[in-house]
């Protein structure tokens, strides 16, 4: 999807295949991380509320991969991915899931609050819209402190219903912050189509921008090259003055909601084809020619790498019960 | 559906009772009217029969001092699951004295059957107690159900209200908040309350030299005594003194003793002087009287109380329609009751509904004394020993067998001279026995 | 020592927070050019600039959740929510957003966010012009609470919120705005979480906030001339709560009402009555008298609405009651 016009806005940079390598490396850890996420919460491992990103691992690498690491973002409850992209190592991401004091963060907020200020994560929201603002109010600290930095809202299709999404893009563009507002478009507000959610087609979500007179970038979703190119586009406006972006990406949601939803809303044909036809990591590896035995053996060390950071986090540390009391003030 | 067998109010001054075994155990059958429990209260012991069909399910409290209206129990179907109706009755208990308090029958209720003005008394109501003033506002709101609910649904306890505070300083100080008269809103005991009760000494800085004791605790009859006489305490009363001559009234119940079948009780000099006071009582109806929530209830018939010294502490059987009984009948009642009260087996009705009270330590040597007040009584007459005393008469020395009797009246309720009328007339009767005819 | 007035001792915080201060901004609605619809932040613009002294869109999620991230950036941001009944709007920012990030990132982020607002019956604005909502946010972990009833402790307060690193919800009362009092000459901050007795008294403490508080002073003087001798408390900060000063207080005079505009139900009367009752249960003589407005959206006609939120003579009363005999 993305069209000529972005990819001159990328500034004429191609991508190298050395990058582009990188970048299929990364999605495959998130897969697998997520896979393993799955895998461990089915087993009862795991507390809590889990959602997986699996076929949208190419927005959350192409975009995070654009950004430099004193950019921030916001991510969703659909955060692995945005996590890891963002710098997170997967073992402090896994150590949160398991509620552990190494998790990063220290076992407080759980697979729907993760957060590493470090790297620039400001935190997943697990109230849907409920991050932009917060990004606006970022990106303002930014302006005012003539910092050359953006700060990105990760949102999805179902978020530009709520009241946060057009108070966030309108104040925005009021004050024309260094904001980029990711709408990561999988066409599904949890179990709801766009077709019962959105009053345009959902491919032409991103119209919304012109609401606001917000410079709209769009890219296809599932193409990492296209959102990294669109990203740095998106970045480029930002920092230069011009005022925040709203990048549309078009992706898939490979699996349901959260883990363990049945789909019974969804068209299994439909979904079985998305998987063979959408999935970012086969539409990658095919691109880049990745053989067999290359995949076998990147595989094998991802998987190690993961299966590691389950380790680590099984022997990680339980906190204190009492010590829920220790943040809730400054 | 369960049903929660509630600690019923067995009389008027009832506020809580002890329960002191059950006779069912938790699965038993019982059928309504059964005996269920035994319960202590303030008067008498007594077995309280269960008021539903069906099965004992739970004993909620299986023994000790509970106030009226608490759950003790719950009788439903084999099997039935109550344990929202226990967490009820539970939660509830703790609410059911105050609001029992808050609906305490008040003054109409302590109106003795014979009252002209009571519209609809229930049968034994008359318990002699004097209510905490109750107000009117009070009073009033619950007087129209009164009249049309079955007497149980309102026989609700009142137990002790007081602040927080005041039960700090009445548990610091060792004193009895059932004895103190509260002045706070609806009768409340408040701090100052308390305060003013605690005539305690300062506790001694060394507590070194403290002498050994045993604390003896209060039977529910004591507590009763502690708490009414203490209230009547609170009424302004005088006393009252004759001495009369006793040589009649000895002869008297020694001719009857003489006419007695084999068979009957022998009349004693207090069952003639009953009979003989009984007479002045309703020639005097100022005497013969209920001073109740500033009202005064005067009665037609006298119904005497003896104080009697049971081994539970003082109680007060009463001998009904004294002026209308021979001297046998009442020697007959007396006997009765005076056993009854020694083994414990007096019933509320024996209790209740006196209009007037005898106390007489003669036997024990006490010539002269001063009893204190049985409220609602206006008066209350203590009888000392018949001896032998030099007494002039027509100027001269004689020994005469006599009598000294002393009234103690509320004064809110008798004059001096009514008082003084009423004991003159005594006096006569003991003198004269026949004019009491 | 100078006076100034409630609103002037507001206006005097944040004047010299944005003097000394260069992460200080101010935003809302009409704070600029307007000086705000309670003219609090008059001549800050023109002393500031827009870009510290910022008019926003009638957004209140969007201002609160903007000084949400400002404030985790850095910044130290005050928003003005015109009307506290507006805040309802922005609920889901400060009650999912400002409050919980910090405990949710495992401490690594604060929010040191001061939202300003006001509200307040006595001049017939209706039902969603006049609430009183302090007690909702009592209830929220992570939020701070402040309730200013004078020059000075509004200067005080307002100065400590702003310099708090955590969200602080700073209510002010529209019908205190006009009203005068001594102030220090220098800007003396008051830390939060600390009451102010404002009359000593031996029979009955009141506790109260706001508006109450003046109201209260009154109705001590009425009781005065009864012989009934009262003390009045303001807790000031609502979030945390001085129970210390409060329950000493309640120790000394056994006796205890609280007043708050806000309807009684659910009112922080009642966090307070809970507070109390357990803390100083033996101390109590009295049952805890609660004064508050009726549970009512608010009407509109005088009459009704005069009706509806306690004055002076509701406290009187409600301290006879706390002394009533028989």
């Amino acid at each position: 999807m993305a069209t000529v016009e972005e990819r001159a806005e990328s500034g004429g940079r191609g991508v190298s295949e050395a990058m582009l390598r990188g970048f299929f490396r990364e999605m495959l850890l998130i897969r697998r991380f997520e896979e393993k996420v799955e895998d461990r919460f089915r087993a009862g491992e795991l507390p809590g509320f889990l959602h997986v990103a699996i076929g949208q691992e190419a927005t959350a690498t192409g975009v995070c991969a654009a950004l430099a690491r004193e950019d921030v973002i916001a991510s969703t409850h659909r955060a692995h991915g945005h996590a890891i992209a963002k710098g997170t190592p997967v073992e402090r991401i896994m150590a949160e899931l398991y509620g552990k004091v190494e998790g990063c963060s220290k076992g407080y907020g759980g697979s729907m609050h993760l957060y590493d200020v470090e790297v620039g994560n400001l935190g997943a929201n697990a109230v849907v819209g409920g991050g932009l603002p917060g990004i606006v109010g970022a990106a303002l600290a930014f302006k005012m402190r003539g910092e050359k930095r953006v700060a990105v809202a990760f949102f999805g299709d179902g978020a530009t219903n709520t009241g946060t999404f057009h108070e966030s893009m309108n104040l925005a563009q009021l004050w024309t912050v260094p904001a980029i507002f990711v709408l990561e478009n999988n066409g599904w507000a949890e179990s709801t189509p766009a077709s019962q959610q959105l009053p345009l087609p959902v491919e032409e979500l991103g119209k919304r921008a012109a609401a606001y007179g917000m410079k709209l970038i769009e890219a296809d979703g599932q193409d990492v090259e296209a959102v990294y190119l669109a990203t740095l586009a998106a970045r480029e406006h930002a920092l230069a003055g011009k005022g925040p972006v709203l990048l549309h990406l078009r992706t898939h949601r490979l699996t349901g909601h959260f883990v363990g939803d049945p789909q019974v809303y969804r068209d299994k044909d439909e979904l079985k084809e998305e998987r063979e036809t959408k999935d970012p990591i086969r539409l990658l590896g095919a691109r880049l020619e990745i053989g067999e035995d290359e995949f076998s053996t990147i595989d094998g060390e991802l998987t190690a790498e993961v299966e590691a950071a389950v380790e680590f986090a099984k022997a990680g540390t339980d906190p204190k019960p009492e010590d829920a009391l220790k943040y809730v003030y400054a | 559906m369960a049903t929660e067998v509630k600690l019923p109010r067995l009389g008027q001054g009832m506020e809580s009772g002890t329960i002191v075994r059950w006779l069912k155990t938790e699965g038993d059958a019982v059928s309504k009217g059964e005996p269920l429990y035994e319960l202590d209260t303030d008067k008498v012991t007594q077995e309280v029969e269960a008021d539903s069909d069906g099965v004992l399910l739970k004993i909620v409290i299986s023994d000790g001092e509970v106030d009226v209206g608490t759950t003790v129990g719950i009788i439903g179907a084999q099997d039935e699951d109550v344990s929202a109706l226990l967490a009820d009755a539970q939660g509830g208990n703790g609410d059911a004295p105050a609001a029992a308090a808050s609906e305490a029958p008040t003054a109409e209720d302590a109106t003795p059957p014979q009252a002209e003005q009571q519209p609809a008394p229930p049968p034994s109501d008359t318990e002699s107690q004097a209510e905490p003033s109750d107000t009117e506002s009070q009073a009033e709101p619950s007087a129209p159900s009164e009249a049309t609910e079955a007497p149980p649904a309102r026989a609700e306890g009142e137990r002790v209200k007081a602040s927080p505070l005041a039960r700090r300083i009445a548990r610091e100080r060792g004193v009895d908040l059932s004895l103190i008269s509260g002045t706070g809103p609806e009768g409340r005991v408040i701090a100052e309350d308390v305060e003013k009760a605690a005539v305690q000494p300062a506790a001694p800085s060394a507590p070194a030299a403290a002498p050994e004791f045993e604390v003896v605790e209060l039977t529910s009859t004591r507590k009763t005594i502690a708490r009414r006489l203490t209230e009547a305490w609170q009424a302004p009363v005088f006393q009252l003194t004759v001495t009369a001559d006793a040589t009649e009234l000895v002869a008297t119940r020694e001719r009857m003793v003489e006419l007695m079948r084999e068979s009957d009780t022998k009349p004693t000099v207090s069952d003639v002087l009953t009979r003989l006071v009984a007479s002045a009582l309703v020639r005097h109806p100022p005497v013969n009287a209920n001073f109740v929530d500033g009202k005064l209830h005067r009665f037609s018939a006298a119904n005497v109380g003896l104080a009697v010294a049971a081994p539970a502490g003082l109680v007060v059987p009463v001998i009904r329609d004294a002026d209308r009984k021979s001297v046998q009948q009442i020697a007959a009642d007396r006997a009765d009751i005076v056993s009854r009260a020694r083994d414990g087996k007096l019933a509320l009705v024996d209790l209740e509904g006196g209009t007037f009270t005898i106390s007489n330590l003669g036997m024990y040597g006490i010539e002269q004394f001063i009893a204190v007040l049985n409220p609602p009584q206006v008066a209350i007459l203590a009888v000392g020993s018949i001896e032998d005393r030099p007494t002039a008469i027509d100027g001269e020395f004689a020994i005469v067998p006599t009598m000294a009797m002393t009234l103690t009246c509320d004064h809110r309720a008798i004059d001096g001279s009514e008082g003084a009328e009423f004991l003159r007339g005594v006096k006569a009767y003991v003198e004269s026995p026949a004019l009491a005819l | 020592m100078p006076e100034l007035t409630y609103r002037e001792a507001v206006r005097d915080a944040l004047g010299k927070a944005l003097r000394e201060d260069d992460s200080v901004f101010i935003m809302g609605e009409d704070i600029a050019e307007m000086g705000g619809s309670m003219a609090v932040t008059q001549g800050l613009l023109d002393e500031f600039g827009p870009t510290r002294v910022r008019n926003t869109p009638i957004s209140e999620m969007a201002i609160v959740g903007s000084g949400i991230g400002a404030a985790i950036q850095g910044m130290r941001p005050i928003v003005e929510i015109m009307y506290e009944d507006f805040l309802t709007i922005s609920m889901e920012q400060l009650v999912n957003q400002a409050a919980k990030h910090r405990t949710m990132s495992g401490g690594q982020i604060s929010v040191p966010l001061t939202i300003r607002t006001q509200g307040g019956a006595g001049w017939s604005p209706g039902a969603q012009h006049a609430q009183q909502l302090e007690a909702w946010f009592v209830h929220v972990p992570g939020l701070k609470v402040v309730f200013a009833s004078t020059p000075e402790d509004a200067r005080g307060l307002l100065w400590s919120a702003i310099y708090d690193d955590n969200p602080t919800v700073f209510f002010e009362h529209r019908t205190l705005y006009s009203i005068k009092g001594e102030v220090s000459d220098e800007l003396q901050p008051i830390p939060l979480g600390k009451a102010r007795i404002h009359r000593e008294g031996s029979d009955v403490t009141v506790v109260a906030t706001g508006r109450l508080v003046h109201e209260s002073l009154q109705a001590a003087e009425e009781a005065e001339k009864d012989g009934i001798s009262v003390e009045v408390v303001d807790p000031r900060t609502l979030l945390p709560l001085d129970e210390q000063t409060i329950v000493e207080s309640v120790k000394k005079t056994a006796r205890c009402v609280t007043a708050h505009e806000a309807v009684t139900r659910g009112g922080f009367g009642a966090e307070l009555a809970a507070v109390i009752q357990h803390a100083a249960f033996d101390w109590l003589d009295a049952p805890i008298e609660r004064v508050g407005a009726a549970f009512a959206p608010l009407a509109f006609a005088p009459g009704m609405e005069q009706w509806a939120v306690p004055h002076a003579d509701d406290v009187l009363e409600a301290i006879r009651r706390t002394v009533a005999r028989g």
